[in-house]
This record gives C-alpha cells, structure tokens and sequence, in this order.
C-alpha cells in the first residue's frame, strides 16, 4: 500500500510529460493563399500554442516560408519546395523553368531539404528530377519526397547516398513501409495526413511492430495544404500526443521529436 | 430479369429506330439508362424510426406540427423553427448563413426527406432526427430557449394536454427529457416532409415501365443535362441512388474560413460533438433496446481528412432551397455548375478527393446540367 502513492505519482508525471511533449511537426506548407489568409505572425502563434517546437516547412511558391522563418526562426527549418504555386504538383517535372525557380532560390537562401515534392515511379527519370536530386547532392540537402516505393528506389538509385524523407509514407502499408525501409539506412517516413497508425490514442498493432523495428525512422505532420488546415495543427497536436503517450517513453519522444532532429543534424 | 428486358427494348429503340413522335427524343445509352433507373423509384420504402416511439404516431405528428411553428419554444418569444425552415421556401430561408438569435455558421438545410437520412446536419453531429430537431432549441445562436424553461413553455399552453397524453405531464419529467421529448414530437412531423415526383422521376419511371412515349416527353437538354452529371460530370459518385446523395462527408473545394481567424471544421467537429452528446442512438434517451443502427455510431473514427468536410447535399427540390454550400457562398444553381466546371485543385490535397477535377464545361454543356438539376425539383405534372 505504501508504494500506491509513488504508483498514483509516477503515473500522473507520465500523463503530464505526455501532454507536454513537444512535437517536430515535419509536414508543414505555408503557401500563397495561407499567407494571406493565416498571416505570418497568426501562424507562428498557433505553432507555438501547439507545442511544436520545430516545423519543417515548405511553401509555394517559397515566399511563405521566408516569411514564416522571419516570424519564427526558433521554429522553422526551411525547405525549399520546387513550385511556384501548388497546382504545379502533376506538372512540375516536366516544366524546364522549374530548375532556374529552383537554383535562383538557393542561390539566395538557406535550406535544410528540398521538397515536399511530387513525383511516382519513372517520374524520377525526368531531368527535371534529375537535375533536383544533383542539387541536393551539391547543397546537402534532405530530399521530402511525396512519391510511391518504386520513385524511391529510383532516387536511391540515382544517389545511393541521397537522405529521404518519405511524405505520408507513400500511403502504403506498414509491412511495405518497413520493407523499403529495411532497403534503405538513409529513408525516413512521415506519418502526414494517415490516420491509420492509431486510433482512440491506441497504436496499430501492425504499426507498433514498424516503429519497433525502426524506432529511429518515423516522424509525424500535419499536412497543411489548404489555408484553413492551419487551424488543424492544434487539433493534430493532441492526436499525435495522445497515441504517442501510449508508447514507451523513450520511442515516444523519438517519433514526437528526436528522429526529425536527428535527420536534419538539428540536435537540441 | 423484366427490367433488363426493357433496358434491351429501349436501348435498341434509342440506338437505331427512328420512329417519329419520341425516339428521336431519347439520346441516352444503355449504361446510361441503367445509372438513371439507380435514382429510384421515388419515394423509397419507408419505415418507423424505431428509436423514436412518436414516429408515426398522429397525435404525435400534429402536435409536433404546433411546436415547429410555435415561438413559444424561443427564448424571447419571436422564433420558431419555422423561422429558418420556411415551407414556402423550400423549408430554407433563402439566406447564405441561418439567422437565428445570431448569425450562424452554416447554410439552413431544407427539411425535405429526413427520415431516409443516416446523419444529420452539415457535419453529421447527430445519428437521429430527434437529437437534430432538439438541438436549434437550446442553441445560443439559434432559439436559445433556456432547457429549465421549456417546461414552462409546455405548461399552460394548448400544447399541455396532447403532450400530457402521450408523455404524462411535463413536470413529472426531468428538464432533458422534456427537451429530449420534444424533439420526438419534432421529428415526427418532420419525418412527414417528403418531397413529391418531380420531371426526372417520370422519366426514369417511364424508362423503367417501358412508355415510351411518356419517356420522350422529358427534355432533351435535361437528358444531355444528365449525361454530364453520371457520365464526365461524375457527380453520381457521391450524389447517389434515390436521394442523390450518398450521405457522407466530403470536401468540395469550398473554402470554410468562418471569420479571419476561425474555420468550420465541418465533419471533424461533427464527429467531436457526436461522440459527447447523450442524444445518440446509442445513447439512454433512445427508445430502441434493440439499439438499431447505433453501431453506425460506435464504428466512428476520426481521421485527418474529416477536417472541413461536409455532408453531401440531396438534389431533390434543389431549385427551392438556393443558396447553396455550407455556407451558402453560392448565390445559384449556375454558380454551382460552374464551380464544379472550374474548381481549384490547390484546395485539395493529392491524395485527397480524387473524383474531383475542373470539368471545363462549355456554356452549352453547363445549361444543360443545369436544366436536368432543375427537372429533380417536384411539380404537379
């Protein structure tokens, strides 16, 4: 009986830490309309009201990540992102002047990836792609790629030594997610805009079994793609916490923040 | 079998005989004919709801008929739920958001074909009719009636002693279960508002019954009109079967920006509110032990891409219930057409509503699916 008070305070400090984690959201978008209609200040507020301590954030065009970054530089970690508005998604990779958008940019700033982009399979075989891939090589960068296993493999393959993070893990199954994972020592995946990793603040068993295997791997984000899913990363927040409290501490605190630090060389 | 025996029938007429009078008149084809019979017969099959113990019942109907136009369930006297649902306007109000006690969010929905419904409002925050038609009672920007005050409201009233008769008298009751009694007999009347049969109806009955002549009365610009909407349109991927809608929740493309700094979180907070509320089939005020239709309920999961969408609309009397949206941000059924016609793939996410694409309709071809979404709206003939 006498330990039921240290039982009652372990438990409680439990809950408390869980609810205080702080999160590295690495799905974050803030573009042209989101910058006008969520100005730069409104959003650094609701990422720090979120907890979110860091923010890999993209934007199109990239505008709106320079912005954010003057208004929360303890927050955001730039990603360049090779469009100039979003609905450049399913014709990026065959636009040419894309590449001039692209080495401007980075002429002119700092990034830490390039990315979120979009590309599937043989899409990677476009010079566009190629030319993309050879400048995160020359700059260092971290590739966020929203793509399926096989334009993975096929940036792998185009530099085997290429740093990946894989956009909502390509919407596959967790045992194809390990696999491609088990491939590849420099592939990370984002859990963005999937809810099927948890559930009620429970975790899939299919997808315990993944972060298990790869404790080291997985991340979380939002996904702000619409200007109103701003008002979402509070709301996500919490649904990340909940499920991620259901977890060792430690592979807690990995997924909630550590492995996006890691990845980006970001240690704190 | 009879049925596909005329489908044959008709679509040999409709292909190649050129008789005077009506085959010239019917232009669809044989998968065509087959996606308009899906929208009927009209009225489906309807039955009791069995978690609502007034439904069906008359003296139930017509006291709840009294309560839907009386202001005495309004906390200053000066609304009802007539206000808003306005029979002569389509059971709308013909405004972009409701204006109860306060402006509202949202797009008043029209009343029409309740009782075929399985969620209800715009985010689906009730899994019964009753629970919606408590709901606007209480609300603070609605009818904003005080629940300790409705007791009131039903005593010393003509409404006493019907109500007295089928519930007991409302002071041997609790405050919620008067409210909750309420919206019993509210949505025993409502579940009465079915619309009637409108020109598409008609049509598709005739095809099926195989009068042709009837068939051919339909117009063709509807017809082409309608081709769009199950063919390039895809707009029968979600406005489905009989009540041209699948009843669930997607993202349209509309923003859903309240104010500068608030958004409608549309299903997401529909889901929040559901999974509160006592009011649910699931839930101790059903009168259903058998607790039908409450695993709809208990199966719910929240998911990341609920955010901001809302219930797919039914078309039938559309032309009555303008604006349109969640948030009434479009004035006309043209502007609905060229929505659609025009939509802003930036709003959606890649991997998000895919059936969603611009459908670059000429202005012919936009009259035209204008003209059919017209014909599901009720006449005498």
């Amino acid at each position: 009986m006498r330990l039921l008070p240290v039982i009652l305070l372990a438990l409680f400090a439990a809950q408390a830490q869980a609810r205080d984690l702080p999160l590295f959201d690495a799905h974050i978008h803030y573009s042209h309309d989101a910058v006008i209609k969520v100005p730069p200040e409104q959003a650094a507020k609701i990422l720090r009201e979120a907890g979110v301590r860091s923010a890999l954030v993209s934007s199109s065009d990239d505008d709106g990540t320079q912005k954010l970054l003057a208004a929360a530089p303890e927050i955001v970690v730039p990603a360049l992102r090779p469009y100039r508005r979003r609905g450049e998604i399913g014709s990026w990779m065959h636009d040419p002047t894309v590449i001039g958008y692209v080495e401007d940019r980075l002429e002119r700033f700092k990034y830490k990836a390039l990315g979120e982009f979009h590309a599937y399979g043989d899409d990677i075989e476009t010079p566009v792609l190629q030319r993309m891939i050879a400048l995160a090589k020359q700059h260092d960068l971290l590739l966020h790629a929203h793509s399926d296993a096989d334009a993975v493999e096929r940036i792998f393959k185009s530099w085997p030594e290429a740093r990946v993070l894989w956009a909502h893990s390509g919407f596959d199954n967790p045992d194809k997610v390990r696999a491609t994972l088990r491939k590849h020592k420099n592939l990370w995946s984002d859990l963005a805009f999937r809810s099927d990793q948890a559930s009620g603040g429970k975790v899939d068993p299919q997808w315990l079994a993944a972060f298990e295997e790869f404790p080291g791997r997985f991340m979380i984000g939002t996904d702000t793609f619409a200007p109103e899913r701003w008002y979402y990363i509070k709301d996500h927040a919490e649904y990340s916490r909940a499920w991620l409290s259901s977890l060792p501490t430690g592979l807690a605190e990995n997924i909630g923040y550590r492995n996006a630090e890691k990845m980006l060389g970001l240690m704190k | 079998m009879r049925r596909l025996a005329w489908l044959a029938c008709l679509v040999t007429l409709a292909a190649s005989v050129p008789q005077p009078g009506y085959a010239q008149n019917l232009i669809l084809t044989e998968s065509e004919i087959s996606a308009a019979l899906s929208h009927g017969p009209w009225p489906p099959p309807g039955k009791n709801d069995p978690s609502n113990r007034m439904s069906g019942n008359s003296a139930a109907i017509s006291l709840g008929r009294k309560l839907f136009f009386s202001s005495k369930l309004s906390a200053d006297g000066t609304l009802s739920c007539a206000s808003c649902h306005q029979p002569d306007n389509g059971f709308t109000d013909g405004l972009p958001q409701a204006m109860g006690h306060a402006r509202g969010d949202r797009n008043t929905q029209s009343l029409f074909n309740q009782k075929h419904q399985r969620w209800f409002g715009w985010d689906g925050r009730n899994d019964n009719l009753w629970a919606q038609s408590l709901r606007p009672i209480v609300r603070s920007d609605e009818m904003a009636l005080p629940v300790a005050d409705l007791g009131t409201a039903l005593s010393g009233t003509n409404f006493s002693d019907p109500y007295s008769r089928l519930f007991g008298p409302a002071h041997s009751h609790t405050k919620e279960q008067n409210l909750v009694n309420v919206g019993k007999l509210l949505a025993a009347y409502v579940e009465t508002l079915e619309t009637g049969k409108t020109p598409f109806d008609r049509f598709r009955d005739a095809l099926e019954s195989g009068d042709m002549v009837s068939a051919a009365t339909y117009p063709e610009a509807a017809q082409r009109g309608f081709r769009i909407f199950a063919g390039k349109g895809k707009c029968n991927f979600c406005h489905t079967g009989p009540l041209f809608s699948n009843g669930e929740f997607h993202d349209a493309g509309v923003p859903y920006f309240v104010t500068a700094d608030r958004v409608d979180e549309g299903r997401h907070g529909g889901i929040k509110s559901l999974m509160r509320s006592p009011f649910t089939l699931d839930g101790p005020y059903s009168d259903d032990l058998n607790k039908t239709g409450a695993w709809k309920t208990r199966q719910l999961v929240r998911s990341h891409n609920n955010f901001g969408t809302f219930r797919v609309p039914g078309l039938r009397n559309v032309e009555l219930t303008a604006p349109y949206m969640h948030n009434g941000s479009l004035a006309t059924l043209e502007d609905v057409v060229h929505h659609y016609s025009s939509i802003d793939l930036e709003r959606l996410h890649a991997d998000g509503e895919l059936i969603l694409q611009p459908l670059g309709l000429t202005e012919s071809e936009s009259g035209d699916l204008t003209t059919f979404l017209q014909s599901l709206t009720e006449t005498e003939n």
